[in-house]
């Protein structure tokens, strides 16, 4: 039923990260950790992932001499989550039908 | 939260929306820039009004308390952006508006006394003329400028964060702007304090009030 869905995005912890990020500039690692109830690990391989599609920007940084990484979704990002979500909601009407 | 798991469409709404409202949790508004400015632009204009109506004096100008409050201003809102995890399009447009506000407030201010200063030049040049010094001060027409100002950063902070009493405080202003050219300079005063109060001092307070209960909230 889903097959059209956007495999990258039709994933609990990667859509859970672009949604939060859709309506921020850009969120700290622990941010985004923290609002997803994920592990730090898991976190970083969904992250590199959505990297590597082009859907988010990764910067890392330092912050009163620690390491900051900060991320912000790009313009594919938002077309690719704009996309998933209207298919989604094509999906739903199939279903009310 | 696990990562490659099969969801239904209500799931992936679920987390969708979940996440969208997370997001916009996150962001607290704590109101001491308002809070500090509604208290010294209307303490300042209030002592102004006093020295007008009473005729006392200080030994220095009190708006030089407005040059410092810009100190605290500045280290508080980079504290603030120290602390935030989370940085939002309206941060940014925030930012940009008030510091907009901040350097034409200046500007404004070097611009009035260049004018000021030439006014009187014309007073003088009419006075050796011969002719009665005329008894028009454009310093009358000061507050009127200000509130006009006043009125544009607040009115954009309202629509932008969407905060109905700023947007009242920032019509204030421009109506007290207004009303300003047809008073006198001790009513100006009072006008201004008034503004400060509507724009900044209750809108901060409110803003206050709803960041402690936020942080109450979180820590309960």
């Amino acid at each position: 039923m889903f097959k059209d869905l956007d495999p990258i995005l039709h994933s609990q912890l990667r859509l859970a990260v672009v949604s939060l990020l859709i309506g921020v500039k850009e969120a700290e690692f622990t941010f985004i950790r923290e609002k997803t109830n994920s592990t730090a690990g898991n976190l970083s391989v969904q992250l590199q992932k959505l990297k590597e599609a082009g859907y988010i920007e990764i910067k890392k940084q330092f912050k009163d001499n620690y390491p900051q990484t900060l991320c912000s979704i790009t313009p594919k990002g938002i077309d690719a989550f704009e996309k998933y979500v209207n298919d989604l909601q094509s999906y739903l009407k199939i279903g009310t039908l | 939260m696990k990562d490659e798991q099969h969801m239904t469409e209500q799931e992936s709404l679920q987390v969708i929306s979940t996440m969208i409202a997370k997001a916009k949790q996150s962001y607290h508004e704590t109101g001491y820039g308002p809070l500090l400015w509604g208290i010294v632009i209307s303490f300042c204009s209030l002592v102004t009004w006093g020295q007008m109506h009473y005729g006392f004096s200080l030994p220095f100008d009190i708006w030089f308390l407005a040059f410092i409050a810009v100190i605290p201003t500045i280290i508080m809102s980079v504290r603030e952006q120290r602390k935030k995890k989370v940085h939002s399009y309206d941060d940014t447009a925030m930012s940009y508006t008030w510091t907009v506000f901040g350097v034409s407030m200046f500007i404004l201010i070097f611009i009035n006394m260049q004018v000021g200063e030439l006014v009187n030049h014309l007073k003088s040049a009419v006075e050796n003329l011969g002719a009665e010094r005329p008894k028009v001060y454009f310093s009358d027409y000061n507050s009127a400028y200000m509130m006009m100002l006043y009125g544009i950063p607040t009115v954009i902070s309202a629509g932008i964060k969407k905060f109905r009493p700023m947007l009242f405080g920032g019509i204030f202003c421009w109506v007290g702007a207004i009303t300003a050219l047809y008073t006198s300079r001790e009513i100006d005063m009072l006008l201004m304090a008034a503004s400060a109060i509507f724009a900044w001092l209750i809108p901060g307070i409110v803003l206050f009030r709803k960041y402690i209960r936020k942080k109450r909230q979180q820590h309960v």
